[in-house]
């Protein structure tokens, strides 16, 4: 490559990067450059189009994006998956210094990733599996082996891709998820677990058990035991759509899930939290709003004390 | 167009028909000039930070969009519309075994070029290309000067890009 050719080519690719920076400004400088010889702007575009590609091959790092809590997000709901500012700095320090998390039996590669309440997370691993993290979730990972992922608590939908020769585990608690091609949701609260299958199909504790849940299965373990029940194939991990679909399902189960996605303080009176809903509920990061609407779904009132909401039986005659 | 930017697009027409025209947007540029006022017209942006610099996005992403629909490879144009922030690719369902494995290979190689700049410039690419951070935030986040993110960044894109190429003459 001659000389003036490859100068050339240095500096638009400092353009390229100045001008991808959200804090470029100086554009008039860029146009400087530009008038400056009208091949400048052709090495731009085409160099501009080769970074455009480096996403296809650059995989994305286990931890990789964090959201504000109780950022408002214009209207309804956004799922709102890249920061306008700095990320967990934790996660910085812990790329940099090549090992992470303390509470993790000293074993470098395990790392944890964890959401505040109403903040989510997506998790690319390298075998191109995608982890989205509900709100109020941990989850460890392991670098050396992309197959495995351990949820602590909270809520996860997984997009697997799916090896027979190597299947994907999610181990909760003493449970075992193993999957066979598959998008499914898990929730693990205290010593509840709730997975619901989307595609595919996931064997529950493949070496005890070993229950097949198909696509349109769900199965819930608690302290009352295991049950497996038929779920709308469309209504599992819906909090990622900023929707929540219910079946029959107990109000003390539905504000735990509100909760975790809105980053809301919420309770419900005993009486409130045994009654049940089916339908969707639409999620809004307005929580006036939020209850203003989804609480009359669900036939109950949503009062408001201090930060906590406490959700009660609904008005019945008025008083 | 309640925002004000209406009378900055308009103070400033001739700078960005300017730009245009520098772009390379030759007799077309009064168009795309055009084009833009109808967008702005039609959406009821809220107040916006910088309008000027936005504007000279807007427009710089309009030439991105022309070159890639010109030159065939479109399909990432989101890429662009989301502003300054990168997109992963998203290996979909539909990808052929075959090709995953091809695609995997390509992942280990980048990964592998990557780690060979050391950490500091990985970290730096990663946060500024996939994580669509700012170089001043990255300088503070690492206590390193802007220079040497400047740096670190020229030698990464060096590297990552020439790596796509030879791979797109494999």
């Amino acid at each position: 490559m001659n000389r003036a050719v490859a100068m050339m080519n240095e500096e638009a690719l400092g353009w390229v990067i100045r001008t991808r920076d959200p804090e470029f400004a100086d554009w008039e400088a860029f146009t400087g450059w530009l008038e400056a010889d009208p091949a400048h702007a052709a090495v731009y575009d085409a160099l501009m189009a080769a970074d455009a590609d480096l996403a296809e091959i650059v995989p994305a790092e286990p931890v990789s994006i964090a959201v504000p809590a109780n950022d408002a997000g214009p209207r309804g709901w956004k799922p709102m998956r890249w920061p306008k500012f700095a990320m967990a700095g934790g996660a910085v320090a812990a790329a940099l210094a090549g090992v992470v998390s303390l509470h993790l039996m000293n074993r470098p590669d395990i790392y944890t990733v964890t959401t505040r309440p109403g903040e989510t997370r997506t998790v690319a691993l390298d075998d191109g599996t995608r982890v989205e993290l509900n709100g109020g979730t941990t989850m460890r990972f392991d670098r050396r082996d992309a197959r495995f992922a351990a949820l602590d608590g909270g809520e996860a939908a997984f997009t697997v891709r799916h090896d027979t020769a190597n299947p994907f585990r999610v181990t909760v608690g003493e449970a075992v998820f193993e999957d066979a091609g598959t998008v499914f949701n898990i929730v693990h609260s205290g010593s509840m677990t709730r997975i619901g299958v989307s595609e595919g199909e996931v064997i529950y504790n493949p070496k005890a058990e070993a229950i097949a849940l198909p696509a349109g299965r769900a199965l819930t373990h608690d302290e009352s035991g295991l049950r497996v029940m038929d779920i709308a194939p469309d209504s599992v991990a819906s909090w990622r759509q900023g929707r929540l679909t219910y079946a029959n399902a107990p109000v003390a189960q539905i504000s735990g899930d509100i909760a975790r996605s809105l980053g809301v303080k919420l309770d419900a009176t005993p009486g409130a939290g045994a009654m049940r809903f089916t339908g969707t509920i639409r999620l809004d990061r307005d929580p006036v709003r939020f209850f203003g609407q989804a609480a009359p779904l669900m036939g109950l009132r949503a009062v408001r004390q201090g930060d906590v909401w406490l959700l009660k039986e609904g008005d019945g005659p008025p008083r | 167009m309640a925002t004000g930017l209406s009378a900055i697009f308009l103070n400033n027409r001739p700078a960005l028909l300017r730009f245009l025209r520098a772009r390379g947007a030759g007799d077309e540029s009064e168009d795309l000039l055009q084009d833009m006022w109808m967008k702005l017209e039609e959406k009821d942006l809220g107040p916006i930070a910088d309008p000027l610099p936005y504007l000279y996005r807007m427009a710089n992403n309009l030439m991105l969009d022309r070159y890639r629909s010109a030159t065939r490879r479109g399909r990432r144009e989101q890429d662009w519309a989301e502003g300054a922030g990168g997109v992963m690719a998203d290996p979909s369902e539909d990808i052929a075994i075959d090709e995953r494995l091809i695609l995997a290979e390509k992942l280990d190689e980048a990964r592998a070029v990557l780690q060979s700049l050391g950490p500091r410039v990985e970290l730096v690419f990663r946060r500024f290309r996939l994580e669509g951070v700012g170089q001043r935030l990255i300088a503070e986040e690492l206590g390193v000067s802007l220079t040497t993110v400047e740096k670190d960044l020229q030698k990464a894109y060096r590297a990552m890009i020439a790596l796509k190429q030879k791979m797109d003459t494999e």
